[in-house]
């Protein structure tokens, strides 16, 4: 199988345990899965980073590479919660948020925090459609904002800022 | 990218961080703009975008000011 073919398809492979675990997999688990060396995961796991298809999070340990993001997907806990398909997955941002019912093309509820007044919303997607389920204030989804700090073209400077 | 409820409480946020105010959008707008965005990223097909598949993709959800220059 040429390297560039699988490349793609061990993107795939984090994507679907992601969708399937709620997770990403593991440099051993991907490994495994593709019947190739650690050493080989671990450099299709560093050219995805490269080329903006996941985030790695190294730790000290080079060998123990780890996907922090793959978008809309957060491997660690954030304030954007989704319920989807009787899983809950973590999304990296208020974009990210909705763009995990996209990915997944599901229904879902999704619990987030409102920054600054910390105030917690639920909304929920169905149907292809979006909705705030409850408001104490009586107030509409109409006003719930998303804020881009940065630019599209910097997006990637400083991806966990952004 | 944070949500909040108000544009009061971004101008505090922005304010307190020391920094300027990027773009607002309407949670409505970004449900749209999420889908033309994700609603591919499962596929095996999907191998990234290039240039003019992601100025597509923002001129398609409207996003056509300078903040979105690709």
């Amino acid at each position: 199988m040429a390297k560039e073919s699988l490349l793609w398809q061990v993107r795939h492979f984090v994507y679907a345990h992601f969708a399937e675990n709620t997770r990403p997999p593991s440099v051993d688990e991907a490994a495994a899965h593709f019947d190739i060396s650690m050493e080989e995961a671990r450099e299709y796991y560093k050219e995805l980073h490269k080329s903006h298809a996941i985030f790695l999070e190294a730790d000290k340990d080079i060998n123990n590479l780890a996907i922090r993001m793959a978008w809309p997907f957060s491997a660690v806990p954030t304030d954007f919660k989704v319920h989807a398909n009787g899983k809950t997955y973590f999304a990296n941002c208020a974009w990210d948020m909705l763009g995990v019912p996209a990915a997944l093309h599901s229904d879902a509820v999704i619990e987030a925090v409102c920054t600054e007044s910390n105030e917690t919303v639920q909304l929920v997607v169905k149907n292809g459609q979006i909705m705030e389920s409850r408001s104490k204030a009586k107030r509409t989804i109409h006003q719930l904002l998303v804020h881009f700090p940065l630019p599209f073209s910097r997006w990637y400077d400083d991806l966990v800022f952004t | 990218m944070l949500l909040f409820r108000s544009e009061e409480w971004i101008d505090k946020w922005c304010q307190r961080n020391n920094l300027e105010r990027g773009e607002v959008l309407t949670i409505q707008k970004v449900w749209e703009f999420s889908r033309l965005w994700y609603h591919n990223r499962l596929s095996l097909e999907y191998h990234g975008r290039n240039i003019e598949q992601v100025v597509e993709i923002f001129r398609q959800a409207g996003l056509m000011s300078k903040f979105w220059y690709v």
